[in-house]
């Protein structure tokens, strides 16, 4: 009996799922501006598209002719970008802009003049990358090594930041992988301020959960001996948090029993703004300059051993 | 002003009645009850033949009719119990207590109407809809496990967004806007297992009723409607046990006398199967589990003729758990305690002192990294209420309400690498008050009119006031200043006059036509941006940033009985517009904000409907027919916009439970002694969902895009869905000595297996995906995508 009801139970509240097609909207085909720049970068990349048919699986076109500079509003300098065919580049000698300045983005095109306003944030170094031992657990079915890294928020509230990972050299990229930090927590309302990140923050995402062939909701080990993981800070402007808070939102969409605690589809903020205040014109898209701290480990046999020994 | 003037004219007007009355009258009063159980009747009908005229009883099962001297035959009623009349002569108020006893066995099964046989078409009441036990139990359940909610969806007007969602929405109101009540305390979150149960336990409940319109000046609080559900006393003759064993639960309940006729209590109590949804949900689940389980007590006393006391307690909780550290729990607490004060045989009272308390928590981490968060909401409460009989034609209620509101948003542990940080939003407390009073008054014999007046005060009590600067609408509000409240001291007071009216016209002995209108206010939000309410829901109250919501109905109704009283039918048509209705931000924030007001958006809704009732009574079949058409819009500025990105003034939309068609069918049949059939079938039309138009790629993500800003653009499939179950009664023979009744019930939840959408979702995929060409897809998810069979065994002794 005890049995059956678990069947039962189990074939039903596996909530399924159909790939279906529904016939949308003509698109919107507006302007996107992806304008995330990072200081430690010579090369800085600004990317015109426009948006396209949601089932458009083609890679948006860039669009030409745009006229776009960055103008540093506390030290005055001018940046001016250039197409090539990779994007609208500004090439520096070293760095870009500074810590602590203010930036306009400027972009005409298609009749229209955008502008956007960001801050280039301080970040904090990461402390140190480390490696850990775990016994078998519900996620996964042997012993197994993870990465986490330490870091402390900067003293002052509202610092914010966007924690990018890279195993082996390949970015996690998936929207479930997004990592964000508003001081050392999780949002505005909430002040952890001045500490070591939360460990969610610290740990969760950095290591990669790639479930197994062989069995439905177990997952490989997220490291091997062998295997890498680099860790970067970017410092973001708190509004950038807010953009990246809700392109989590509306792109991680794991389906099944997570969607009864579905936020319902909406647009993401942007920070891009057009000048004309009569102009119906929708544009999407961010501006960010961010600073960067990275740190890396690879996990050798030797410590493996030592770990797996403790 | 004006308002205020109406009510002084109302008063005036009771105060002429009262006149009227100093000729020699008295009054006969009394309670109605069940003989085998002392259950108090409520809603029996008490008839004087020489005026043709009655009442009905309370939900006390207390009756008082008020005539001149003399010598009156009466009689009394209620469906399924034989009826009694009584000659009496009236020269004094005077006390006549009556006990009913069922038909016999055979016509009781076929019975599934309570209250008075042609209630339906002789009250002045309209919209409102109830439900008695024994029909809920008969019908076909989910998991076989039977459920007040979900049986209260079957009827018109109501309905929910699907399987698994909580709460129901009233008459294209949203979940948040219906007062649910079990014995007179609010329960806040009426649902276990996220919304698949509901958290009363049907061996408890005796009575159910909604109010969806021509809500009476004694309820308030909420916009929609009021669920009105009322406990069991417990046997007063003899002990009874009531179990049963679940697919889902185990239940048991033991009631009886504690003095003959004079006390008795009810304890009843009904919890899962330990882990049994866990491991169904997910097999990852070792350490932990998923239980619910919930424990109902009464008791009453009989002090006097004139004095009888209840206590009633609720205490239920869900527990989520994932291990030691990581987990969810919920649940209400409500507490009762209740005195029935007869002041004189024409002037019942009621005295009820109840308090509420809904908590959630919810944590993970460890013990060097943590987070803990634990909300709730705390009510106390005081409600006076007085019952005069004044003249055959006039009866007045009137009363008071006093809540006092404690809410924690947010009581927040953060621990950081052995760091701790407290996040306290701090208690808000908050009072709402009202006094109403209502007179039933007859003119002649056709017309009654029922007319009343609420009104209702809200303040803050301290806290703290934020105030936030203008800025485009449906963009967050910039701060501009934090002002602290002395503690206690009130803030941001506002009142509300509700004025209450509804009427009905006898056309002939079995059809009427009623109307009604009512105003009504509420102070308490319930703040969600997802698609369905969870135990997660804040509730929050107004303050100067979030104005009270308003809303206003009329309603216009014809209702016939045919063939006797054998076939109620009815039509109604409703109109209901609102105010102040609370929206958000896209993107808000709502988890532990404290600067949640600069995300809530206010706008205007309406919703108008036609629902059709049949129902039959009588017979080896029974059951009913409803069917409503119903529309149900909201227009919030800054949601919904389409081009006018200057302004960005919001174009109507209809809200995520609009349904143009709801059609619901409940059939009873009796094949013999042993054994009887039930079905349900539903359709519903396909929710509103928005869909994306574009696609754009920023940063490697693609993200959805919607033109306009358009909201709920889309319908999902229809729903519709067909259940059926068995019981076979009195499995074993029945002991001569000690009568065992027990049941079987097999039933088979969502026969054919229909795939009913939940929800309908856009998303890049879960794959790690490269730098170009990224896959987007649409699913459509169904919460339960197939059959579900189900035994349960229930037993009575």
């Amino acid at each position: 009996m005890k049995k059956f009801i678990h069947l039962t139970l189990l074939v039903c509240l596996m909530a399924c799922e159909s790939t279906i097609y529904p016939e949308l909207d003509a698109p919107a085909e507006i302007i996107v501006v992806d304008a995330w720049l990072k200081h430690d970068q010579p090369d800085q990349f600004i990317y015109i598209t426009r948006s396209q048919g949601y089932f458009d699986q083609t890679e948006p076109e860039m669009v030409s002719g745009a006229v776009v500079t960055i103008k540093d509003l506390t030290s005055s300098k001018q940046y001016i970008f250039l197409e090539s065919e990779k994007g609208y580049v500004f090439s520096s000698e070293s760095v870009f802009g500074e810590i602590g300045h203010d930036y306009l983005l400027t972009v005409q095109v298609a009749g229209e003049l955008f502008e956007s306003r960001t801050h280039l944030g301080e970040v904090p170094p990461v402390d140190s990358v480390v490696f850990s031992y775990n016994p078998e657990d519900y996620n996964i079915l042997s012993e197994y090594f993870s990465a986490e890294f330490y870091a402390q928020d900067l003293v002052g509230a509202g610092d914010t930041y966007w924690i990018k990972a890279w195993k082996n050299g390949v970015l996690l990229n998936k929207p479930s992988e997004i990592n964000i930090a508003y001081d050392a927590g999780f949002g505005a309302g909430q002040e952890v301020d001045g500490v070591v990140f939360h460990k969610t923050i610290r740990k969760d995402y950095i290591n990669p959960l790639v479930e197994r062939e062989d069995r439905a909701n177990y997952y490989l080990p997220p490291y091997d001996i062998g295997d890498s993981v680099y860790v970067e800070i970017h410092s973001i402007d708190p509004a950038a948090y807010d953009y990246l808070s809700a392109v989590k939102t509306q792109t991680d969409r794991p389906g099944g029993f997570s969607e009864l605690f579905a936020v319902p589809l909406a647009n993401v903020s942007t920070n891009i703004y057009t000048t004309n205040p009569n102009s119906n014109t929708a544009v999407a898209g961010f501006f960010n300059v961010s600073a960067v701290a990275g740190g890396g480990k690879r996990l050798t046999a030797e410590e493996a051993n030592q770990l797996s020994n403790q | 002003m004006k308002a205020q003037n109406k009510l002084v004219l109302t008063f005036s007007l009771f105060l002429s009645i009262v006149r009227l009355t100093a000729q020699e009258q008295v009054t006969i009063g009394g309670y109605v009850r069940d003989e085998s159980n002392g259950e108090a009747l409520i809603g029996a009908t008490v008839y004087v033949n020489e005026i043709s005229n009655g009442t009905i009883t309370n939900v006390y099962g207390y009756y008082a009719i008020t005539l001149p001297k003399g010598e009156y035959s009466i009689s009394y009623r209620y469906v399924g119990y034989e009826a009694k009349s009584h000659t009496v002569e009236l020269q004094s108020n005077s006390q006549f207590d009556v006990e009913l006893s069922m038909m016999s066995e055979q016509l009781e099964a076929v019975v599934i109407a309570s209250k008075a046989e042609d209630a339906n078409v002789s009250t002045t009441e309209m919209s409102t809809v109830s439900l008695d036990i024994q029909s809920i139990k008969s019908m076909p359940a989910f998991a076989g496990e039977v459920d007040v909610i979900k049986s209260i969806q079957m009827l018109p007007g109501v309905t929910s967004v699907g399987e698994g969602a909580p709460g129901f929405n009233v008459r294209g109101g949203t979940v948040g806007q219906n007062l649910v009540l079990l014995d007179e305390a609010p329960v806040y979150q009426s649902s276990h297992m996220f919304g698949f149960f509901s958290v009363f336990n049907p061996d408890a409940v005796k009575d159910v009723k909604l109010y969806k319109g021509g809500i009476p000046a004694k309820y308030g609080g909420r916009l929609s409607s009021v669920l009105d559900i009322r406990m069991k006393e417990g046997n007063n003759k003899r002990y009874e046990v009531n179990g049963g064993i679940g697919t889902v639960f185990s239940r048991l309940s033991v009631e009886g006398p504690l003095k003959k006729d004079k006390a008795s209590f009810i304890l009843a109590a009904r919890r899962s199967y330990a882990d049994v949804f866990a491991k169904a949900l997910t097999d990852m689940l070792e350490d932990g589990g998923l239980y619910f389980y919930d424990l109902t007590a009464k008791v009453n006393l009989n002090i006097n003729e004139k004095n009888r006391v209840f206590a009633s307690g609720y205490w239920g909780r869900d527990v989520f758990d994932f291990g030691e550290t990581t987990g969810f729990d919920w649940g209400n607490r409500t507490a009762t305690l209740r005195w029935n004060n007869l002041i004189s045989q024409n002037l019942f009272s009621n005295y009820s002192l109840y308090y509420s308390l809904y908590d959630y928590g919810f944590s993970f981490g460890d013990s060097r990294d943590s987070f803990d968060w634990k909300s709730s909401i705390e009510t106390f409460n005081f409600k006076p209420e007085y019952a005069w009989s004044i003249n055959p034609t006039n009866e007045l209620t009137f009363g008071g309400e006093a809540i006092l509101y404690g809410f924690k948003p947010a009581v927040a542990e953060v621990i950081n690498g052995g760091v701790t940080t407290e996040i306290d939003l701090g208690e808000k407390r908050a009072l709402e008050s009202s006094v109403y009073a209502s007179n039933s008054q007859d003119f002649g014999s056709k017309l009654s009119v029922e007319y009343g007046m609420r009104w209702s005060q809200f303040m803050r009590l301290g806290g703290f006031r934020y105030h936030y600067g203008d800025t485009v609408a449906g963009i967050e509000k910039p701060l501009i200043a934090i002002q602290k409240v002395v503690d206690g001291k009130a803030s941001d007071y506002t009142n509300n006059l509700e004025p209450r009216f509804s009427a009905k016209y006898q056309l002939s002995t079995n059809s009427s036509v009623k109307a009604s209108y009512n105003r009504t206010i509420q102070y308490l939000h319930q703040i969600s941006n997802i698609n369905v309410s969870t135990p997660t829901d804040i509730w929050y109250p107004s303050n100067n940033n979030v104005l009270p919501q308003k809303g206003q109905q009329v309603a216009l109704g014809y209702f016939k009985n045919i063939d006797g009283n054998a076939w109620e039918a009815s039509l109604e048509g409703y109109y209901k517009w609102t105010s102040n209705q609370v929206d958000y931000i896209d993107g808000a924030d709502l988890f532990v904000n404290e600067y949640l007001d600069a995300q809530l958006l206010s706008g205007i809704g309406r919703s108008y409907g036609l629902e059709f009732y049949l129902r039959k009574n009588t017979g080896r079949l029974t059951g009913w027919v409803s069917y409503t058409l119903g529309k149900s819009e909201i227009k919030v500025d800054g949601i919904n916009y389409g081009s006018d990105l200057v302004n960005r003034t919001g174009k109507w939309y209809a809200t995520s439970f609009d349904q143009r068609h709801n059609l619901k069918v409940a059939a009873f049949y009796d094949l013999s002694d042993k054994y009887s059939l039930s079905t349900n079938f539903s359709f519903m039309s396909g929710t509103p969902a928005t869909f994306p138009t574009d696609r754009m790629t920023v940063n490697g993500y693609v993200i959805p895009y919607i033109k306009g800003g358009s909201r709920n653009n889309f319908r999902a499939p229809d729903y519709h869905r067909l259940d059926l179950s068995v019981t076979i009664k009195q499995l074993g023979k029945p002991n001569k000595k000690k009568s065992i009744n027990d049941q079987l019930v097999v039933s088979v939840y969502n026969v054919y297996a229909r795939e009913n959408p939940f929800s309908i979702y856009f998303s890049q995929g879960t794959e790690r995906q490269g730098a170009t060409n990224v896959e987007t897809t649409a699913k459509q998810m169904s919460m339960l995508g197939t059959l579900i069979p189900a035994i349960s065994y229930n037993f009575k002794f």
